[in-house]
């Protein structure tokens, strides 16, 4: 049922013109084990647009990304940015991981996370001049965590932690933002902020996709859905894809309610 | 069956229960060290078998049976191991074994007053008494002892061989305390790898020095090697000796430590200290092991030698 | 004589010691920073052990080929050889099987270790060849080091220590998310087996020194004490380097002044010694700062609440706040207030009232953030914003 509503689609899908397209995923599959977590699912990034990836747990969301991004390895699929294959693009990409797979003891400090972001362009000896520290600098006032430069990260809260980690894909200076729940457990202040950011990145036509788990808050903070539920379910502007229909179908009768702002 | 191959098969029978008398009756023994081993083929001859666990350049100190080692003890006529605690790893194993088949400790048979005590642990001894030819010949005798209460019918055969063989050891004797005597008093210094020559100190009169302690298990300290060094160079002592049994190591770290204060030490040879030489060669037997060091030992000091040692036996170049 | 030893007075041999130990603990302390902060120091012992298979064969060849079985280089080459084989069967077994890590570094240790000393039991028996001293590969012979022994330990080092400064930033980076560091096109393999080929140069070249029991101390030790100093990944690298110097040096002066001790353990003391100091003794993450700063705190909130209660006329029960109280001056020694302490409780409950409006603003939020129950507002806001603070308390106007 799910394989033919792909098909379909819900609307016809434009086939958008590949080489303006940040990324273009073609028939992914990923699976741990025997068992699919993402099969054959096709994406096609709108340039400039902020699109929400959304579907239930275990979905396959945060797979879908991983595996983009060659993080986890694909049993199958193709992936092109701008036309060309990934490796040579990966400079104008910046990717923001879930929160949960870091050393928080790690004697880092919060300027040095972000830092982190700009690896590529630090040389053969990794000397940081006062450019790269000034751009840091930036890079955390636009998330409001300037005053915390110095500290350890050990020693913020977590939605500090999240807004430092933004700011490192920040630090990239890059044309397609990739996040992973970015406001997963954050408190209201962090997801303001975000948020904020998000917008201004979208201002400036930069892309952003993030994998987004409340379904409440899709319609202000995005353009464009991607529903999955380990096939891809439906892509396409909010309006006419956040639907009753694409939900339902999506998360399989489990929704309980329809979330503010879905099409019923 | 064709009459041809009737015989064969008679022949064959015949061949198996006929076998030689004598290799039945020959006395499996075992020994621990290669010494003990060479005294054991003197004394025992042809009525005796003998296998040697540990080869040239093995270090009995920290020597482990094997399995197959075990299994050679366990099926012998005879166990002859050294005792005194030479053989440190396997002396429990052996002490066992004792209780149910003919082992004897052939090194403690040197008269206690002849030995030398350890100088912090009472009741323990330095067990290199191989070194000395007129106290080796205790360990003869208590070879034949031993061979003899296994086959009490060849006693006057092992009484014998035992008798012309410590006459040679006599003679090897003699000709070592005469070599050894031709070096200058002064230079009467023994450095070593690690402690063997006490006995031979004893003597011969000479100042004996080893970097590691009596028993090789020991790290060498590197105060000793400061130690030692200053000491080299204070006596102007001109040659160390290595041993095959021992790394090298400690020695040449001496040596660049003396060169460092201008004073030039060689390396005077290389001693076989707890093992022999290569088996097969006048160096793999005990005569051929004392006269060896024997030589170099008065050579490298300065004293009168006949290069091939005491009837010209020893390897050229040495 | 102790102090002789630490500057080199004691001559040739317990100087080339003494540098050739304080290099090998430079380089295996920094390195033994990236194996620490990446939860792999175990597989540092795993291929430590792996080694003695590698020093066994390399003898037996040389053996079979004619040699003594004795060069070094040889014999090096050979523990390198197969302490690599013995890393790729960590990295394979974690990845081809359910094995965790923990299980997959047993394994290959005691299953290598083993090997090798069947190999030394087998190497016993053996004729040829000079055997003396295999086994000083497993507890290291530092007293006897020679000028050839301390070059290569020198030049070892160096290179080391050049590897760890040039690939400080990916192998940090590694540590701390690989999961980012690969999705930015990094290769983690690559980086991580570079930080395990590292540590396998630092084990093959501290082989005669510390042998290949301890060595993994030298690695790990020195990382460990230098995580109480700083929170800043170079920083603890170039103190793990100090450290693991430091215990090289005074390890080995030390084993130059008494009889008996043998130098490598000594120095794994040393540096086993530096850890407590640095647990101890570290301002910011050691045990005694900790409990200082714990204590000081302490008394802050007692004196906070105890002037809270004062102000608002709340019997005071606990002994720790009454006795603080009266040894700051606020109490009497019979439990009746002072002017001074009168004055500090108002001012207190002024401060308390203040945070609590600031903290229902939506407009203060950054500052609202930095409340923490003892910080004055005057350290946080303006004279002016606290005015107008006040006129919102006092909305009748300023009394």
């Amino acid at each position: 049922m799910a394989l033919k509503l792909a098909r379909e689609g819900g609307h016809p899908q434009p086939q958008a013109d590949q080489s303006h397209s940040p990324m273009a995923i073609r028939g992914l599959t990923v699976s741990y084990g025997e068992k699919p977590a993402i099969f054959s699912v096709d994406m096609t990034v709108e340039p400039g647009a902020m699109t929400a990836i959304i579907g239930p747990n275990g979905a396959g969301k945060s797979t879908l990304l991983k595996a983009a991004l060659g993080v986890v390895k694909p049993l199958s699929g193709n992936v092109t940015c701008w036309g060309s294959p990934l490796g040579k693009m990966r400079v104008r990409i910046a990717y923001m991981p879930q929160r949960a797979s870091v050393d928080w003891d790690f004697p880092t400090r919060v300027i040095d996370v972000v830092i982190m972001g700009m690896q590529r362009e630090l040389g053969l000896l990794g000397r940081v001049r006062t450019t790269h520290l000034e751009r840091a600098m930036s890079c955390l006032s636009r998330v409001g965590m300037e005053g915390f430069a110095d500290r350890q990260i050990g020693q913020l809260s977590g939605g500090q932690q999240q807004r430092v980690f933004l700011a490192r894909a920040l630090a990239q200076e890059a044309d397609l933002y990739l996040l992973d729940e970015p406001f997963a457990g954050v408190d209201a202040a962090t997801e303001k902020a975000i948020i904020a950011v998000l917008k201004d990145l979208k201002a400036k036509g930069k892309t952003v996709v993030a994998v987004h788990h409340d379904l409440s808050t899709v319609r202000d903070y995005f353009d464009r859905v991607f529903l999955i539920n380990t096939h891809k379910v439906s892509e396409g502007p909010v309006e006419t894809t956040f639907t009753e229909e694409t939900l339902q179908s999506a998360y399989g009768g489990r929704l309980a309610n329809l979330p503010k702002g879905a099409v019923g | 069956m064709s009459l041809t191959r009737r015989h064969l098969l008679t022949l064959a029978a015949a061949g198996l229960v006929a076998r030689p008398a004598f290799a039945q009756d020959r006395i499996s023994v075992v020994a621990s060290t290669g010494m003990i081993a060479d005294a054991a083929r003197r004394v025992g001859g042809d009525l005796v078998e003998v296998r040697a666990l540990m080869g040239p350049g093995v270090d009995p100190h920290s020597y482990r049976q094997t399995r197959s080692d075990i299994v050679a003890m366990t099926r012998a006529d005879l166990v002859l191991w050294h005792g005194l605690y030479l053989e440190a790893q396997m002396e429990e194993f052996l002490l066992k074994l004792g209780r149910r088949r003919n082992v004897v400790a052939v090194g403690e048979a040197v008269p206690e007053a002849e030995l030398i005590g350890h100088e912090d642990y009472s009741g323990k001894f330095d067990p290199h008494v191989w070194m000395v030819p007129e106290l080796w010949v205790h360990v003869v005798r208590a070879v034949r002892d031993a061979l003899s209460d296994v086959a009490p019918d060849s006693v006057e055969i092992f009484a014998a061989n035992a008798e012309s063989y410590i006459e040679e050891i006599a003679r090897l004797g003699d000709y070592a305390r005469d070599v050894l005597q031709t070096v200058p008093e002064p230079a009467r210094v023994l450095l070593t790898a690690h402690d063997a020559f006490g006995y031979f100190g004893r003597a011969y009169g000479y100042e004996v020095l080893g970097i590691q302690g009596i028993s090789t298990e020991s790290e060498a300290g590197l105060k000793r090697i400061r130690t030692l060094v200053d000491l080299l160079v204070e006596r102007g002592i001109g040659a160390v000796f290595v041993e095959t049994s021992v790394s090298d190591r400690n020695i040449r770290a001496l040596v660049e430590g003396a060169a460092a204060k201008g004073h030039e030490v060689r390396i005077g040879g290389e001693l076989f200290s707890d093992a022999m030489g290569e088996p097969g060669t006048y160096e793999g037997t005990y005569l051929g092991m004392i006269d060896h060091n024997a030589t170099v030992i008065a050579a490298a000091l300065g004293g009168q030698v006949p290069e091939r040692g005491m009837d010209g036996k020893l390897k050229a170049g040495m | 004589m102790i102090w002789e030893a630490l500057f080199l007075q004691l001559g040739y041999n317990a100087t080339l010691v003494t540098i050739g130990a304080a290099l090998l603990g430079m380089a295996a302390g920094a390195t033994g920073v990236f194996l620490f902060l990446g939860k792999r120091a175990l597989v540092s012992d795993a291929i430590s052990h792996a080694t003695l298979p590698g020093v066994g064969l390399a003898f037996i060849v040389m053996v079979a080929l004619g040699g003594d079985g004795r060069a070094l280089l040889g014999l090096l080459l050979g523990s390198a050889l197969s302490a690599g084989v013995g890393l790729l069967c960590v990295s394979w077994l974690t990845r081809a099987t359910r094995l965790s890590e923990d299980a997959a570094i047993g394994a290959v240790l005691s299953v290598f270790f083993g090997f090798g000393i069947v190999l030394l039991t087998v190497i016993q028996s053996m004729t040829a060849g000079r055997q003396a001293g295999l086994e000083t590969f497993l507890l290291g012979s530092t007293a006897g080091m020679l000028w050839d022994d301390a070059v290569v330990i020198a030049l070892g080092g160096a290179v080391v220590l050049a590897l760890v400064v040039l690939m400080r930033r990916p192998m940090a980076a590694v540590a701390f998310d690989p999961e980012y560091v690969a999705a930015s096109g990094g290769d983690v393999r690559r980086i991580e087996l570079a930080m395990m080929g590292l540590a396998m140069a630092i084990t093959v070249v501290g082989l005669k020194v510390v042998g290949l029991i301890l060595i993994v101390a030298l690695l790990i030790i020195p990382a460990v004490a230098a995580r109480f100093w700083s929170e800043r990944v170079g920083h603890v690298v170039v103190i793990a380097g100090a450290l693991g110097g430091a215990a090289g040096w005074v390890g080995a002066a030390v084993s130059a002044t008494a009889p008996n001790l043998p130098t490598g353990p000594i120095i794994v003391l040393v540096a086993f010694a530096l850890f407590l100091a640095s647990l101890l003794l570290a301002p910011g993450r050691g045990v005694l700062a900790a409990a200082l700063r714990h204590r000081r705190f302490q008394r802050r909130v007692h004196l906070r609440q105890g002037l809270l209660a004062l102000a608002q006329g709340q019997p005071i029960y606990e002994g720790l706040t009454l006795r603080l109280m009266r040894a700051a001056g606020h109490l009497r020694p019979d439990g009746v207030a002072t002017e001074a302490g009168r004055a500090q409780a108002a001012r207190a409950l002024l401060d308390e009232r203040r945070w609590h409006l600031l903290r229902s603003d939506p407009r203060h939020e950054a500052a609202a953030a930095r409340y923490d129950g003892l910080t004055p507002l005057e350290r946080v806001l303006t004279p002016d914003q606290i005015a107008e603070l006040d006129r919102a308390l006092r909305p009748e106007g300023i009394t």
